[in-house]
């Protein structure tokens, strides 16, 4: 079992390095090794899920030390790290069978596909990390790898911008977590997952409030939270298929990961204040997806926004539905990823949705596939959505009414926006010549949607699942299902995607290349495009506070530190090499006439005739 | 009442060795300076025998030997040299000798 889990974490490394050593202009070839390096791991994942059911896999061995201190690699693979696993192996083997086709005319497939293998490295390493410090060495990984791929288009500035953004705002959050885990480590003298489960569960007062907190800054960081939520939406300059993988499937998913894995230390306060910050997102997100553009930056907003109900589902005490709901938003996120990337594909990277319009008769399977996700996403009853996200709900509704406002308000929000998208890319007739043009693409592209469409019809029946894959979310799962007010959230849910179906349909059923709220409703509109000037704050503190900061170091490092120190002690040294290079002439009489001096002097001093 | 005392012969040493030390800082050429050191060298030589002489133990005349067998052998070497410089340069002045700074 451990050769095993140590042959799939590794895998996907050593299909990054030949790629990066033998193929780097065979760009065929590295595609391919990456693909069959992901159906590999999917391979090996299932045979690992299958034979840990009874007995999780906790293994670790020495990685180096310093003095006492050790640090130790090790997998621990339980039931929530087995359901992710499964997520990971699975989806990103279905989206990479999609980039084959979608990136089939890149001139720089090998990097791209290298960069994917690296990335599914880095999230098996976080899936199955057995201590903090691992998490976030992988969890570094998985920001670098994220940055590659964003850049992949490098030559436009918005994809060499949006990259530079996502990795220094997840440093932000990243400093926090190491904080984190540093306080950890000084609390509880460990940082191994198991160790602090124990210790926590014998004194409950060794946490605090403020380490969870900090080690949150992770999760705020990588899943995109508020208020370090502004490099989600940038990042989606990156190629599509990686959109689906990293930034909506997987490795934002990785922030709500992180929580589960460290539950146990999480108090009362620290909780709701999770709970509060998902449900606001939840809401947030859903404004700022209502009046985008760009079919991709929807679909980002709308990962915030799911992303705040698995956070708020943590901070409200139900863990295993907030890993239920990830699974879920797993499927139908990436499914309409990929549907996008099916779009922009067939309409030649167009990507403003007002400039599609009529393409369900053109793809009729792209169209179809993207119309089971907008349905599972708005909770429609019975497809995978409705269990997870009403779950969420119910649970708000039974313990913290707030909450349960803001997330129900955010699931209008969601259904319209999704419905909104649907109508006007797919309805209507089209609107440019790139859409008239488009037509249904490959079985490769094709493929990966229909299965994915058909796990976001069936991935809500728990029942179905083999084995104890969703041994995790099953405790929480019953105990929503005793909760009271069952039937009256089936309404609430039910009313709320029919109202956004029936608002999206007559608002934006027929639509020219203007936005219908902007003309209705401007100043709404414009606050919603605004994004609440996050941005502009950024941008505000970085150009004009801490800019300024840093130049007033400079000068203070150019003036004192190379300055006077640096330089100036390398100028009293040549003080003093100037005054020793004039003794210097060449001559023998001169050397031994200083030599007699100098013979002379130490016997002055030896005599005490010179005191020094 | 002696009328040579320790001092006598210390100012001879002294002499000796300024003015070997004198030669070595005028002369120009090399065997002369060469011949001046071993000027210096005996004056060295004197005031370690004077010292002898005056204490009670033959340490500094053990000494002075050891310093002449060592001097026959540096004048061997310095004059070897200094034929092999003469060969090769045509010359035995210092001025001449100053490949290193010119």
């Amino acid at each position: 079992m451990i050769n095993l889990s140590l042959t799939l974490l590794f895998l996907p490394l050593l299909s990054a390095a030949v790629t990066l050593f033998f193929l780097r202009n065979n760009g065929r070839v590295a595609s391919l090794l990456s693909v069959f390096t992901a159906g590999g791991i999917l391979a090996l994942s299932l045979i690992l899920i299958y034979n840990t059911e009874d007995v999780p896999l906790a293994w670790d061995m020495t990685w180096f030390k310093m003095g006492g201190w050790e640090l130790k690699f090790g997998f621990l693979l339980d039931a929530p790290a087995r359901l992710l696993l499964f997520v990971v192996a699975f989806v990103g083997f279905l989206i990479h069978v999609f980039s084959l086709g979608y990136m089939a005319d890149d001139s720089a497939r090998s990097r791209y596909f290298g960069g994917l293998s690296i990335f599914m490295f880095s999230m098996l390493g976080i899936t199955l990390a057995d201590n903090l410090i691992m998490i976030f060495v992988f969890w570094e990984l998985v920001g670098f790898s994220s940055y590659l791929l964003i850049a992949h288009y490098f030559t436009t500035d918005e994809a060499a911008q949006a990259s530079k953004k996502a990795f220094i705002v997840n440093r932000v959050g990243d400093f926090g977590f190491l904080i984190g885990i540093v306080l950890t480590y000084w609390i509880f003298g460990t940082v191994n997952l198991s160790e602090l489960a124990d210790l926590a569960d014998f004194d409950p007062k060794l946490t605090s409030t403020l380490l969870c907190l900090a080690l949150a800054c992770g999760f705020i960081g990588k899943s995109a939270q508020f208020p370090l939520h502004v490099w989600l939406p940038d990042a989606m300059a990156g190629p599509t298929p990686v959109s689906a993988l990293i930034h909506a499937a997987t490795m934002v998913a990785a922030g709500v990961y992180l929580l589960l894995r460290i539950d146990f230390l999480f108090t009362e306060q620290a909780l709701t204040f999770i709970a509060f910050l998902g449900a606001v997102m939840g809401l947030y997100a859903g404004f700022c997806a209502l009046v985008q553009r760009d079919i991709k930056k929807i679909l980002a907003y709308s990962t915030l926004s799911q992303l705040g109900y698995m956070a708020a589902a943590f901070g409200l005490g139900m863990p295993g539905i907030a890993l239920f709901h990830l699974m879920t938003h797993a499927f139908f996120k990436a499914l309409m990823f990929l549907g996008s990337g099916s779009v922009i594909h067939a309409c030649h990277h167009e990507q403003d949705i007002f400039n599609y319009g009529g393409l369900r008769k053109k793809m009729p399977v792209t169209a179809l596939t993207f119309l089971i996700g907008v349905l599972a996403i708005s909770g429609v009853n019975f497809l995978s959505g409705y269990f997870s996200k009403d779950a969420i709900l119910l649970g708000a509704y039974n313990f913290n009414m707030p909450v349960f406002i803001l997330l129900y308000l955010g699931a209008l929000l969601t259904s319209i926006y999704m419905f909104r998208l649907y109508f006007i890319t797919f309805e209507g007739s089209p609107r440019s010549h790139h859409a008239e043009e488009a037509h249904e693409n490959n079985r490769l592209m094709t493929g990966p949607l229909v299965i994915l469409a058909v796990l976001s019809v069936l991935g809500g029946y728990h029942t179905l699942y083999p084995g104890s894959l969703l041994q995790y979310c099953l405790p929480d799962i019953d105990m929503v299902a005793l909760l009271p007010h069952h039937m009256w959230m089936i309404v609430l849910g039910t009313s709320a995607w029919i109202f956004g179906l029936i608002f999206a349909r007559s608002f934006y059923g027929k639509v020219e290349q203007t936005d219908p709220l902007s003309d209705r409703l401007p100043v709404f509109y414009q606050l919603c495009r605004s994004k609440l000037f996050f941005d502009e704050i950024y941008q505000f503190y970085v150009s004009k506070i801490q800019d300024p900061l840093a130049r007033f170091i400079e000068v203070m490092e150019l003036l004192f530190v190379s300055g006077l120190m640096v330089r100036g002690s390398a100028g009293i040294s040549a003080l003093f090499a100037l005054l020793a290079k004039s003794c210097y002439v060449g001559k023998i009489h001169s050397y031994s006439f200083w030599f007699i001096v100098g013979t002379l002097g130490f016997l002055a001093y030896a005599v005490g005739l010179l005191a020094l | 009442m002696e009328l040579i005392t320790p001092q006598h012969f210390l100012i001879l040493a002294s002499l000796l060795f300024a003015i070997g030390f004198l030669g070595v800082l005028i002369r120009r050429n090399v065997l002369l300076m060469l011949m001046s050191l071993e000027l210096m060298l005996n004056g060295v030589n004197i005031a370690l025998v004077a010292f002898s002489r005056s204490g009670t133990n033959l340490d500094g005349s053990i000494f002075v030997f050891f310093i002449m067998t060592v001097a026959a052998a540096e004048v061997a070497v310095g004059l070897a040299l200094l034929v092999a410089l003469f060969k090769k340069r045509d010359s035995v002045f210092s001025e001449d000798m100053r490949l290193l700074r010119n």
